[in-house]
């Protein structure tokens, strides 16, 4: 149930909250401790960005039928890979997202290090990227694990694709540790964002290992990046891009989501708080009693 | 269809459909901790020892009754 106190206050002639009923949120918000100003105004603004999650949500669902329908039904099989060529619909997308978690983490990290954009949002958009990140490191090793042993015929090997792959994995995890460290909200913050700088100098060795060593793993092939030539057309290549598309709706709903997990687990600590403070006040109330 | 490309579109899509249900059950049962728990009545002060709140507007969830109230919890 939702009270809305008067401007006299409660305890005091007028109010809707007999003193009977006062709580110690009151008391707290007196000391200006877990006060919640504007709360009608941030679930005015909570009910537009759900509309917003929900659509995302729905586009990706609707972009997941029609990649997974195309991409299994519809395009034609590869001249030289056959059927496994439909697994270019999903791993390639993945690891596509997953650059883009680590990048958006990266980019929300420096803004949150730069003393003019610092903002505990940017912590939150790093820590729910990076998890979200975390999940598509995951997901693009084991695919690429499922299509390299019909083509190379292993599951793993020590190629420097595979193997930046898998640091990234272990760094961010580790980044997501640090994250659970306990501490101050702004020195965990920092401390984080730091973690988050370092953990991406790998993204780029990752990006670029396949042009810098000899690997199994093929270099880019969808499309030339210097000339721009696209090697693959008609059906597999609109395929491919509703792919890439799809998840990266996928990506921003998941994102969200996890976002919203950090707000409210804040605001559960903020009202931890006020149940503590209640407590020790009930507490000596007790006692001068 | 190839076998290695069922168990690829099965473990891609099943683990971002988990991971995605994971992610709106902990929203939820955190939404009803909140909603549910989240201030709990006390022993009434006496009318000297209620401190006087800042009159500004403002929302508060509230059990209904003191029977109401869930049992104090311990948070992190």
């Amino acid at each position: 149930m939702s009270l809305t106190t008067t401007p006299t206050g409660p305890g005091r002639p007028g109010s809707e909250v007999p003193p009977a009923q006062l709580t110690a949120l009151d008391a707290a918000r007196g000391s200006g401790v877990g006060s919640v100003p504007g709360r009608e105004g941030a679930r005015r603004r909570r009910s537009g960005h759900d509309v917003a999650i929900t659509a995302t949500g729905a586009l990706a669902l609707a972009g997941v039928v029609a990649t997974v329908w195309l991409g299994l039904w519809v395009t034609p099989p590869d001249r030289f890979m056959g059927n496994l060529v439909r697994l270019l619909y999903i791993h390639p997308s993945i690891a596509w997202v997953m650059y883009i978690c680590y990048g958006v983490a990266f980019l929300a990290s420096l803004l949150y290090l730069w003393p003019r954009t610092r903002s505990l949002r940017f912590d939150k958009l790093a820590g729910a990227s990076s998890e979200v990140g975390v999940v598509f490191t995951g997901l693009t090793l084991v695919t690429g694990s499922i299509w390299g042993r019909p083509t190379w015929g292993v599951w793993w090997t020590w190629d420097p694709l595979l193997t930046t792959t898998a640091l990234l994995f272990v760094l961010y995890l580790g980044y997501l540790a640090v994250r659970r460290i306990p501490g101050e909200p702004e020195v965990c913050a920092r401390r984080s964002a730091i973690a988050a700088l370092v953990a991406f100098v790998d993204v780029p060795i990752c990006y670029f290992s396949v042009l810098w060593w000899r690997s199994l793993h093929q270099a880019p092939t969808v499309a030339d990046p210097i000339t721009g030539k696209t090697y693959i057309h008609g059906s597999m290549a609109w395929t491919l891009l509703l792919s890439f598309v799809t998840f990266t709706l996928v990506y921003a709903w998941l994102v969200a989501r996890r976002y919203r997990l950090f707000v409210l687990a804040e605001r559960e600590g903020d009202e931890g708080l006020v149940l503590a403070i209640e407590e020790r006040r009930a507490e000596s109330l007790q006692g001068r009693s | 269809m190839n076998g290695y490309v069922e168990a690829g579109y099965v473990v891609g899509l099943g683990t971002l459909a988990g991971y995605a249900a994971s992610l709106v059950a902990r929203e939820r049962s955190a939404r009803r901790r909140l909603a549910g728990g989240g201030v709990r009545q006390v022993a009434a002060p006496s009318a000297s020892e209620s401190p006087a709140p800042g009159g500004e507007p403002s929302t508060v969830e509230r059990p209904a009754s003191p029977a109401a109230a869930p049992p104090p919890r311990h948070r992190r």
